[in-house]
């Protein structure tokens, strides 16, 4: 166990603590990247982060996590935003590794635990399929029982870092007779298990991040499934708020706005009350954001469970976040349309790296249109 | 408590038909309630406790301000117990000043911020209104635009120029030369042009001049523009809640309209910007507090302000559109949130206005 007890620690302390850390230890060439991480790049900061204890700041550190309450977990992201650290594959530690804590057996618990904790399981999410994304409990992916081995048939999609994972946890099908949500199973597997195809998908950003997954007659032990026979469903939402709180952070369109900023002021365009206008509005709805996300910390940190509420964070985050990454784009002209680093009145920016990466944020942990079929239900209690 | 109280008060003391009565009449203040607003102490918030008032912050003005402007009151309470209680508070102690607050927070003396000289300026930069020495005293003469109050008011506090130097004079209202002419703004109430000519205020009736002028003008004018945002607030809620309310109940196709998807999410994004106006509001709050910074307080305002603005019309059109025909109507009361919103918006700067402003102070504009 962890020796330190962070939460203990005043917040001011924690957050210097954790900012001098980074400092001293993140690569340099490493700081505000634009794409995902690929392993190669990332295994040396994990192994440090590893060392330190500090691998998993949402574990309890009696499984070798940092223990971090809800408002420390806060300043350590806030930090890693702020110098801009980059997310290693961290499925693991943020997604499988908290459901095998609650729902795996001390089996499962004692194998991957550590293991994920050292980086020598990489884990992907199988959850998409091509015809399950918003409508993800449609998944067809089938797990079927013959003697003391599931085979499992089918394909998932959109599995990001698939190619650089070592296993993956799956939603599959375990009773088709039942209502949809009520037959899907969640097993944890090795990808090198035989029948396993990982194909890469390249994305409008050129770069390979997501991969479809292949599953062909593989076979693997019953200990495979985590939680009860037809229990998926409910032990992969045991974790969704905290991430909506995450995903909705005003931190994030950080590196396009101080870019825009920079670009804005050599190109002279503060004296441009056109540019002014939509960039201060640009400005305000991320700032204000920040307000709203300021409110919804507030409730964690007094230990109040976050409502559906929270949605209107993605939403409008997300979205504001588009809409700078179109101005920056647009203030770049013809510039702006050209690949890779584009130096312009001294500014170095990457425009289509910042504008494609925005794209997917309204799609991905759920739709900016789901989100709002979310709160018209349950926080409008509009009628279905 | 406050909350509850003000939510007490506007349930009992008043109602749709009233404000329809007054707006058909032209009034803006009926001086018995604004007296029992007086003895709860909402109009001394702002006001020191030696000056009769409760020495209260902003944080508590804004759930009053919130709360009356949710029930459609038109009493001015902001532009009285902000503005003018804070230019007031924030002038130079002395026998004027004590008294005229004391005055302000009994309710006895209805009193108005006559500054405002062009449309478009709340900076001040056009003050031609001119003070010259004149028998012991001043002589003032120019004319003040958009008083807000201004035309049930007893009296006003002016700004004026006396040599290159900004001040600030106490003018009754019965001071000869003194003229008042109202314009029926969007929401019924009354917009005040106030001439001053050739009027006297004695020496005594000189509240602040050169920097203190200043600071008092425009503390009491970020002020006034934060709880002119919480006014906002309370009406886009209120605004909001009566279109989801319509969404529950009014069936066609055979189904409530509210089930439909282009709408719900159409109101979802309604409610997004009152959870953004709410909370730029408290933050805002919270940063004036904190701060002794003129140009802090003054770039908080503006952001809180263009948030609310924009948010508050944004919801209150949205009410008519949801609506249909029904809240198009003068008989319908979506149409008196709309006309608040459009009057609380424009007042002390709109969100065009206030982005500019904000884009001078934060990111050094060159506008």
């Amino acid at each position: 166990m962890s020796a330190v007890d962070y939460n203990a620690m005043s917040d001011a302390d924690f957050r210097q603590e954790v900012r001098t850390f980074f400092e001293r230890n993140y690569p340099g060439q490493l700081r505000y990247i634009l794409r995902r991480a690929r392993w190669d790049e990332m295994r040396d900061w994990w192994r440090t982060l590893y060392d330190k204890g500090w691998i998993a700041p949402n574990w309890p550190r009696e499984h070798g996590g940092m223990g971090l309450d809800a408002g420390k977990m806060v300043i350590f992201l806030e930090e890693m935003e702020r110098h801009g650290v980059a997310r290693p594959p961290d499925q693991g530690i943020t997604q499988v590794g908290p459901i095998i804590m609650k729902f795996g057996t001390d089996a499962q618990k004692a194998h991957y635990l550590p293991r994920t904790l050292s980086g020598e399981c990489i884990w992907c999410q199988g959850y998409s399929e091509p015809n399950a994304g918003s409508d993800l409990a449609n998944l067809q992916t089938s797990a079927v029982i013959e003697g003391e081995r599931f085979v499992i048939n089918g394909q998932k999609i959109w599995t990001s870092m698939a190619h650089d994972s070592t296993h993956i946890y799956l939603l599959v099908r375990t009773d088709k007779q039942a209502k949809k949500q009520e037959g899907i199973s969640f097993l944890v597997l090795d990808l090198n298990t035989p029948g396993i195809t990982v194909r890469p998908i390249r994305n409008i950003a050129g770069h390979e991040e997501f991969c479809e997954v292949f599953f062909d007659d593989v076979r693997v032990p019953l200990d495979a499934l985590v939680g009860k026979l037809n229990a998926g469903w409910t032990v992969a939402k045991a974790l969704l708020s905290f991430e909506r709180l995450n995903i909705g952070s005003p931190r994030r369109p950080q590196y396009a706005l101080r870019r825009l900023e920079m670009l804005a002021r050599a190109k002279g365009l503060f004296s441009d009350p056109g540019f002014v206008d939509r960039y201060t509005a640009l400005q305000l709805d991320i700032e204000d954001q920040g307000s709203l996300y300021s409110q919804f910390v507030d409730q964690v940190k007094r230990g109040e469970p976050l409502g559906q509420d929270v949605s209107a964070l993605k939403i409008w985050g997300m979205e504001a976040w588009q809409r700078l990454t179109e101005l920056l784009v647009e203030t770049g002209a013809e510039e702006g349309v050209i690949q890779g680093v584009r130096e312009v009145s001294g500014v170095d920016v990457d425009f289509l790296t910042t504008f494609y990466y925005s794209r997917p944020s309204t799609i991905y942990g759920g739709s900016s249109e789901i989100q709002r079929n979310i709160m018209a239900k349950y926080v409008l209690k509009l009628p279905g | 408590m406050l909350r509850d109280s003000v939510a007490d008060f506007v349930a009992r003391g008043t109602d749709i038909a009233r404000v329809r009565r007054m707006r058909a009449q032209g009034e803006d203040c009926d001086r018995a309630l604004w007296s029992r607003m007086a003895e709860f102490g909402w109009l001394g918030i702002l006001v020191p406790e030696a000056s009769g008032g409760l020495g209260l912050g902003l944080a508590e003005a804004a759930i009053v301000a919130e709360g009356l402007a949710g029930a459609l009151v038109p009493e001015p309470y902001t532009a009285v117990a902000v503005l003018a209680a804070t230019v007031l508070s924030q002038s130079p102690e002395g026998e004027t000043r004590n008294s005229l607050l004391r005055k302000l927070a009994s309710g006895e003396s209805l009193i108005a911020l006559a500054w405002q000289e062009a449309a478009g300026d709340i900076d001040g930069e056009t003050v031609a209104t001119r003070a010259t020495p004149f028998e012991g005293g001043y002589k003032l003469e120019g004319v003040k635009r958009y008083v807000a109050g201004g035309v049930s008011a007893d009296g006003y506090v002016v700004t004026a120029r006396t040599g290159d130097d900004l001040a600030l004079y106490w003018v009754p209202r019965s001071t000869p030369g003194v003229e008042v002419a109202g314009e029926t703004l969007a929401d019924g109430r009354q917009s005040a042009t106030v001439t001053f000519n050739d009027v006297l205020a004695p020496r005594p009736h000189t509240l602040a001049h050169g920097a203190a002028a200043h600071n008092a003008v425009e503390t009491a004018r970020d002020c006034a523009t934060v709880i002119a945002s919480a006014e906002l607030l309370g009406v886009m809620q209120r605004a909001l809640d009566m279109s989801l309310d319509y969404m529950r109940t009014r069936v066609q196709f055979g189904r409530p309209i509210g089930s439909f998807q282009a709408l719900q999410h159409r109101a979802v994004d309604l409610y997004i910007q009152r959870q953004l106006a709410s909370a730029v509001i408290e933050d805002g709050l919270r940063r004036i507090a904190e701060t002794t910074d003129a140009r802090v307080r003054a770039a908080v305002a503006s952001r809180v302000k263009a948030r609310c603005a924009e948010a508050g019309l944004r919801i209150a059109r949205e009410a008519i559109q949801i609506h249909g025909a029904i809240g198009f109507t003068d008989e319908y009361d979506a149409g008196l949130y709309l006309q608040r919103a459009l009057v609380l918006a424009s007042w002390l700067g709109n969100a065009a206005l206030h982005r500019r402003r904000y884009a001078r102070l934060v990111l050094g504009a060159d506008l």
